[in-house]
């Protein structure tokens, strides 16, 4: 029971995204996406969600997701787009429970509360979800999200979260919040895969991460052996340094010393 | 046009139906105006179906009519039905007719499909544009009204008025004026009269000759054929309103500006059922129009 | 971290409006249906001819023909043109995600005026046994196959690969429009008075050819297509969130755009056909229900189809009251009575309006 990515590749016309890149995510674990703009992270993340046409074979769970219905994949994985806007003025737990309607715990009508209370939100079940700012919006998407896989294991299979980018609106306050979201839902027994841009976040999260640069895999492994100065260095084509300092007296703020 | 004989309560009679009292509707507010005569039992559709029955002294038997009879001016007191092609069946049938005389053309054809269910005999009236045309229509109405004796004489009436009007008015080709009809000005685009039309036979009856026969029916005319069509004077209805301003605005038209017309300021202007309508006063609007065309105080 | 006594928070379930309002709707529906059967230009009321019946007395000829022939028939065409526009615009707001979107949208106005311009222009030209063939049903059954016609072609030219592209048909339809536009253009300039009129008062719309045949042939499409959409509610709703996300939570997208567009387009180029061209309905329907109930499309379409029929019904009773015994066009009726009432809630809502 895994989600595992063979040889995908991918094309925007004469241009070739993804150039045979494998992955293979095991529930829970985060797996995490990193590299550089253009290195073909959501491009894959596109792939394995079935959202653009792909080469290779993607299996959720042993079974190839080309052979699913949609409504079959719902049940097994949520995700979370990188921006979301929504038509028509929806409130909060509208939004929420057009999650809970997809997913199998149709039967349970208090999960689109406890979903929002998830993220922090709940006191905005009534709003409209226009007049929410960028973060609360994709909160709220998050709590969507989970409401949908509300249950990380279902009759023994993992469920999976899916997602694009899930900090890149947020404070740095709720970016750790939903982190702790996303590993709280491996750790239950549900699967993650997270495209992230924050590598202190990634480090601090991530149980696995592969690293992608031109549409391939440059590494793949724990965050102590893929986050590494040669690895990065090469991925994003400047010299970085893992685990030093800055000179003295330029202050630096690092997630890994946040305490709630 | 939409004249009526007493303000009509039912938009009130609505507003309670649509809150919901609708039994309580008043029903006798229904009731068709109030009519002359007793005998009335006829709805005429089309301006000069009614001059002919007025003609024919049956005034006393309408009962309706619809927007385009306007002459005699007594009929515009009677309810109105509509536009021809627009006919609302239940609306005809509130008149209560025994008879419609229509021109060609009533529709639409569901309305006229209920109409006859209902029993109210209909006759078509044939449109010819011709002065023997005028004689059969006269003929039919007279032989629905049963009046066929009246037909005959008003009938050898205007055949005889016809036949002197024409003559009065025939004149040698070369003396013909060439006269442009003009539909209307719309926006500066000049929307004219080509072949077929009542306004091309009736322009040649007056002893004209129609300045465009390069098309069929009224079109929209550039500018340019205008000139070319190089008319004498110019045709129009009459509309109302302040005839020197327009007649000003008329020959300011750049297409217009240049003909003969403009040159002389000639414009004649005649009523549309009077000119249009090919019925009893024809004879009357060849004699008019000639006059307008030929008569040196023009 | 997370406030646990937040959950005591209680939602509002805007749905049990909706359904409430269903109830509403459809008491109105039946209460405007009593009221068109009511009044009319003749002295004939539905209340004299039911006290009639009760006494056992018969109805007059006249009476019969009223109700049986005149009222009936276009009370049934008004329920089913009124349900189908509103739900039409509904279904197309929901699936182009925008608020103004309208059947017009899938070049179903476009195709069908340009039919019903080819019909009455040019219909005396086609071969007698044609002619004899569609009898004088040809204008609406004309309108109908441009409709369909233009719709198909659309959606046909906008999908790759089995995937429909919502913006390229956008795109594709003001094309389209502008060539019908076009087409029709020229087809008036060949026009004679008398089929000008035809095209205006086609334009405008009316209920005035009410017939049961043409109950009967746009009835069971309009119905049909009417069914299909009202199907679509969880997926419009999914779609609000974008395609793909619609794909995420399980929807069915390519399945459901191919029965919005083919039911929009049977259902308003039935009703575009029997009825002419009626304006507002489709967007001024879906509007207020969503200011009333929220946007919710598994309830809102139900309700539109209700709202859209009782708004219909009433205009046609305007339509024929007001200027009896001539009537006015309903397009006028409800543009008249549409606007203002439109904008008055868009003004009244300023700043709570989110399109």
């Amino acid at each position: 029971m895994s989600l595992t990515a063979e040889n995908i590749r991918v094309s925007y016309g004469p241009r070739e995204a993804l150039r045979g890149v494998s992955l293979a995510a095991q529930p829970g674990e985060v797996t995490a996406i990193v590299g550089p703009n253009g290195s073909g992270k959501s491009t894959l993340l596109g792939a394995i969600t079935a959202s653009l046409p792909y080469r290779g074979t993607v299996c959720l769970n042993g079974r190839d997701i080309a052979t699913l219905k949609p409504w079959e994949l719902a049940a097994e994985r949520a995700v979370l787009p990188q921006a979301s806007r929504l038509a028509f003025p929806f409130t909060v737990i509208e939004v929420v429970r057009l999650g809970l309607q997809s997913g199998t715990a149709g039967d349970r009508p208090e999960v689109p509360m406890q979903a929002l209370a998830r993220v922090g939100l709940a006191h905005y079940a009534n709003r409209t979800f226009q007049e929410l700012s960028g973060g609360e919006a994709q909160r709220v998407m998050l709590a969507r999200v989970l409401a949908q896989v509300w249950a990380p294991v279902e009759r023994g299979q993992p469920r999976w979260l899916l997602l694009d980018e899930p900090v890149s609106s947020l404070d740095i306050a709720h970016q750790l919040q939903v982190m702790e979201i996303a590993r709280d839902f491996a750790r239950a027994g549900g699967g993650v895969i997270a495209v992230m841009h924050d590598l202190n976040l990634t480090a601090l999260y991530a149980d696995r991460v592969a690293v992608l640069a031109s549409g391939q895999r440059l590494a793949f492994g724990s965050p102590r052996e893929v986050l590494t100065d040669d690895v990065l260095s090469c991925a994003y084509g400047c010299a970085l340094r893992v685990s030093s300092p800055p000179p003295v007296g330029i202050p630096y703020i690092l997630p890994h010393a946040a305490s709630a | 046009m939409k004249t009526r004989l007493k303000p009509n309560p039912r938009p009130v009679a609505l507003l309670g139906a649509m809150v919901g009292a609708f039994f309580a509707v008043s029903v006798s507010a229904q009731q068709a105006a109030e009519l002359p005569n007793p005998e009335a039992d006829i709805l005429s559709i089309g301006g000069t179906v009614t001059e002919i029955v007025v003609a024919l002294g049956q005034q006393h038997r309408l009962k309706a009519r619809d927007t385009t009879s306007t002459f005699p001016p007594e009929v515009t007191s009677l309810p109105d039905v509509g536009y021809i092609r627009a006919l609302s069946p239940e609306g005809v049938l509130s008149i209560g007719p025994s008879l419609i005389l229509s021109e060609e053309g009533a529709g639409p054809v569901e309305a006229l499909e209920v109409i006859r269910a209902a029993n109210v005999a209909f006759v078509e009236v044939p449109d010819t544009l011709t002065p023997e045309g005028i004689l059969h229509k006269i003929e039919i109405i007279g032989e629905a009204l049963g009046v066929p004796d009246r037909a005959s004489d008003l009938a050898a009436e205007v055949q005889a008025a016809l036949s002197d009007a024409l003559r009065d008015a025939d004149r040698p080709e070369a003396e013909k004026k060439r006269v442009l009809f003009i539909l209307s000005t719309q926006g500066g685009k000049i929307n004219a009269s080509g072949t077929g039309t009542a306004a091309d036979a009736m322009i040649r009856m007056a002893g004209g000759v129609n300045a465009v026969t390069d098309y069929d029916g009224y079109k929209q005319i550039t500018d340019e054929a205008v000139g070319l069509a190089a008319p004498d004077v110019i045709l129009m209805m009459d509309r109302g309103g302040d005839h020197g301003a327009a007649d000003d605005e008329l020959f300011n038209m750049p297409a217009i500006r240049l003909t003969p017309a403009a040159q002389t300021r000639s414009v004649v202007r005649m009523d549309g059922l009077l000119m249009l309508g090919f019925g009893p006063r024809t004879a009357e609007a060849v004699r008019l129009l000639n006059s307008a065309l030929y008569d040196q105080d023009m | 971290m997370t406030a646990v006594t937040e959950i005591e928070i209680v939602a509002r379930d805007r749905q049990l409006q909706a359904r409430a309002l269903h109830w509403g709707l459809a008491g109105a529906l039946v209460l405007a249906c009593l009221a068109s059967l009511q009044v009319g230009a003749t002295e004939v009321t539905l209340s004299a001819m039911l006290a009639k019946l009760v006494q056992g007395e018969a109805l007059s000829q006249m009476e019969r023909v009223v109700l049986f022939d005149i009222r009936l028939p276009r009370l049934a065409m008004g329920v089913l043109v009124g349900a189908a526009l509103a739900v039409s615009g509904a279904a197309m707001q929901g699936l182009f995600r925008n608020p103004l979107a309208d059947p017009g949208i899938v070049g179903v106005g476009a195709g069908s005026g340009l039919g019903a311009i080819l019909a009455i222009v040019l219909g005396a030209l086609l071969p007698a046994w044609v002619i004899d063939l569609v009898g004088n049903q040809m204008v609406p059954f004309a309108a109908f196959l441009g409709g369909w016609g233009s719709t198909i072609l659309l959606y046909r030219a906008s999908t790759r690969g089995g995937r429909t592209s919502v913006a390229t048909m956008l795109l594709a339809g003001i094309a389209l429009g502008a060539l019908a536009g076009a087409l029709s253009g020229i087809l008036v300039y060949m026009a004679n008075d008398t089929q000008l009129r035809d095209l205006t008062f086609w334009g405008l719309g009316s209920l005035a050819g009410a017939s049961w045949a043409k109950v009967l042939s746009a009835g069971p499409l309009i119905l049909l297509a009417i069914g299909a959409a009202l199907m679509l509610g969880r997926g419009l709703n999914g779609l609000a969130l974008g395609e793909a996300t619609a794909a995420h939570i399980g929807i069915d997208v390519q399945r459901m755009k191919s029965i919005a567009i083919l039911a929009v387009a049977g259902a308003t180029g039935a009703a575009v056909a029997v009825s002419g061209g009626i304006g507002f309905i489709g967007i001024v329907v879906p509007h207020l229900l969503r200011l009333v109930s929220g946007p919710d499309h598994r309830t809102l379409l139900f309700n539109a189809a209700l709202l859209g029929a009782i708004l219909l019904i009433l205009a046609d009773v305007i339509a024929r009251v007001v200027i009896a015994p001539a009537e006015l066009p309903i397009g006028i009726v409800t543009a008249v009575l549409g606007a203002p009432v439109f904008l008055w809630i868009l003004l009244k809502r300023r700043g709570l309006v989110d399109l």
